[in-house]
């Protein structure tokens, strides 16, 4: 690295400053700007600038209205139904997918194509699926004797639609990051466990699970981190209703923002947003940093 | 590991049948739909065996103007996948070859700048394109996309210039190189196939992109994304022409995967996975 002198690094650093600078000016700065809008009072259907100064009112409002923290409960529910089934179902087709069967590496490719689908396009064939009446869904559900189900118009399953729809999009992933995982792993401790005698089910919890903790964690994370911004699916499928049965924060922040254009308020719920981003990112890479000096 | 019996290898392949039928049959329908005459879109049981129409794709282009916002969609993903892979790629060179404690931190504070919730931004986003007079354009798109694809390109290139031996480099300083020089004429090359991933990668990512693109834009330059969505209205759903459009948003995804699925992992998983 001899040719790395000081000069070099002055130049290494002007390399890097475009980025820094660029990222800055188009995440920070609204960042801080929401942060600023968030002490004020502004009606965007009154007046076109930042009015009156108020102080905490807009976090005092959002944090003793319902509404919000019921879109919080929400929020964490969602993310809660959906992260659990895509670590089950993810972590069990990955088992199935690892297999040294031919057509393997295929069905892992063919499974990864619903991560690159636009959200919009998710949103919309399932509601092609949960369409009432017409829907695809309970009629397949009727040829198994299963009654229809009120999928997007009932307040009791309007919010496992759109989780439906999530975790059909995204247990690929889970089930990409396992089997990569699950391929790295060095063959020796089988071995020894299956000399041991070991049923199946025992070398999987014993010797395979705890081996795929630390990259199951981190995956975890980074679904929690989607999860908590999930938008589009919910935007096609209910746009937060019947009732307010599947508004979830984004969904508050859209609502007080676009359609009542109380951009204060919305401006501090984004905020109490950011935060709890923020805990979920540090935590991702506080569970990467582990799995490198494990 | 002990060989699998017949009779597991069947159950196996069974299972990862039926997996296979869940999880394709929504890109399936998609694509049976939009050739599907209207009369039979919800026919029960579903026809499998149809005289396919194109009606619905000629719909799409003659009522509106679809083949404007699929441009609109083009001008976008290609101008931020250029602009993002220019200041991304020198980034990510600058934190691969500085040797030093804070590195890490910053790679991480860019990568974390892709993670934070695009609704919390969007009514800054929304005041300040009002305010410039970028509202309904383009570039306004390209600078916010450019806020998710700039992360990604420098956590990509990171590891593909990681990779390029430092010997090369002395060799060419030797030749007599500037570092600008070096980093066009030999590293770049070499990573080739990183700038080739993250540009598919940026260009997916502002493809789909569906809640910048609805708040931000109007008529003129409006996405595909956005348009598609609006054959959607609570009186009437033109079922044809939402399948249609959504078919022609999906090829791109899908030819992503079957081509370079090997660095789906390295682009999603975040490091997660080594």
């Amino acid at each position: 690295m001899a040719y790395i002198r000081k000069r070099n690094r002055r130049i290494f650093l002007i390399f890097l400053l475009p980025a820094i600078l660029v990222l800055f000016l188009t995440t920070i700065y609204p960042m801080i700007y929401a942060g600023y809008l968030s002490f004020r009072s502004y009606d965007l259907a009154k007046l076109f600038v930042p009015r009156v100064f108020v102080g905490w009112a807009n976090y005092r409002e959002i944090l003793s209205s319902s509404e919000f923290l019921h879109s919080l409960v929400v929020t964490f529910k969602l993310m809660a139904m959906t992260l659990s089934v895509q670590l089950v179902l993810g972590v069990g087709i990955a088992l199935l997918v690892v297999q040294k069967l031919p057509g393997m590496p295929l069905a892992r490719t063919l499974l990864m194509i619903p991560m690159m689908i636009s959200p919009v396009i998710v949103g919309l064939v399932w509601l092609f699926l949960y369409f009432p009446e017409l829907g695809y869904l309970n009629y397949f559900l009727s040829l198994a004797g299963i009654d229809a189900i009120p999928w997007i118009s009932s307040t009791n399953w309007a919010l496992w639609a759109i989780a439906i729809a999530d975790i059909w999009q995204w247990t690929p992933f889970v089930m990409m990051g396992t089997a990569a995982a699950l391929q790295s792993l060095s063959p020796e401790p089988y071995e020894a466990a299956m000399i041991d005698g070991n049923s199946r089910w025992d070398v999987f919890t014993r010797v395979t699970l705890p081996q795929l903790k630390p990259v199951l964690v981190s995956l975890m994370f980074l679904r929690a981190i989607d999860a908590f911004k999930i938008y589009d699916i919910i935007f096609v499928l209910t746009k937060g209703g019947p009732g307010d049965s599947t508004e979830v924060l984004s969904m508050f922040i859209y609502r007080q923002s676009f359609t009542f254009w109380r951009m204060g308020v919305g401006a501090a719920a984004s905020f109490v947003s950011l935060v709890i981003i923020v805990v979920l990112i540090t935590l991702f890479f506080k569970s990467l940093n582990r799995d490198q000096t494990a | 590991m002990n060989k699998l019996s017949t009779r597991q290898t069947i159950l196996i392949y069974l299972a990862l049948g039926v997996v296979l039928i869940v999880f394709l049959m929504p890109i399936y329908l998609i694509a049976s739909s939009s050739l599907k005459p209207s009369p039979i879109m919800f026919q029960k049981p579903p026809a499998f065996l149809f005289a396919p129409t194109f009606e619905h794709y000629q719909d799409l282009f003659a009522m509106r103007p679809f083949g404007k916002f699929i441009l609109n969609s083009l001008i976008v993903a290609l101008g931020s996948t250029a602009f993002s892979l220019t200041i991304g790629s020198l980034a990510a060179y600058a934190i691969s070859r500085i040797r030093h404690k804070r590195m890490n931190d910053v790679a991480f504070w860019i990568l974390s700048m892709r993670m934070f919730p695009p609704i919390a931004v969007v009514v800054p986003y929304y005041i300040i394109f009002k305010t410039a007079g970028l509202l309904d354009t383009p570039l306004a798109l390209i600078i916010v996309y450019s806020t998710a694809n700039i992360p990604l390109t420098v956590w990509l290139m990171k590891g593909f210039f990681d990779e390029v031996p430092i010997a090369l480099e002395e060799a060419a300083a030797v030749d007599g190189y500037g570092l600008l020089e070096t980093f066009l004429r030999v590293t770049l090359p070499l990573a080739a196939p990183g700038l080739a991933v993250s540009a598919v990668f940026c260009f997916i990512f502002s493809w789909n992109e569906f809640l910048f693109a609805l708040m931000l834009t109007g008529s003129e330059a409006q996405t595909a994304t956005v348009a598609v969505m609006s054959f959607w209205s609570s009186d009437a759903v033109q079922w044809g022409r939402i399948m249609a459009g959504s078919f022609i948003i999906l090829i791109p995804g899908v030819i992503f995967v079957l081509t370079c699925q090997r660095w789906l992992v390295r682009g999603l998983t975040m490091g997660s996975v080594k």
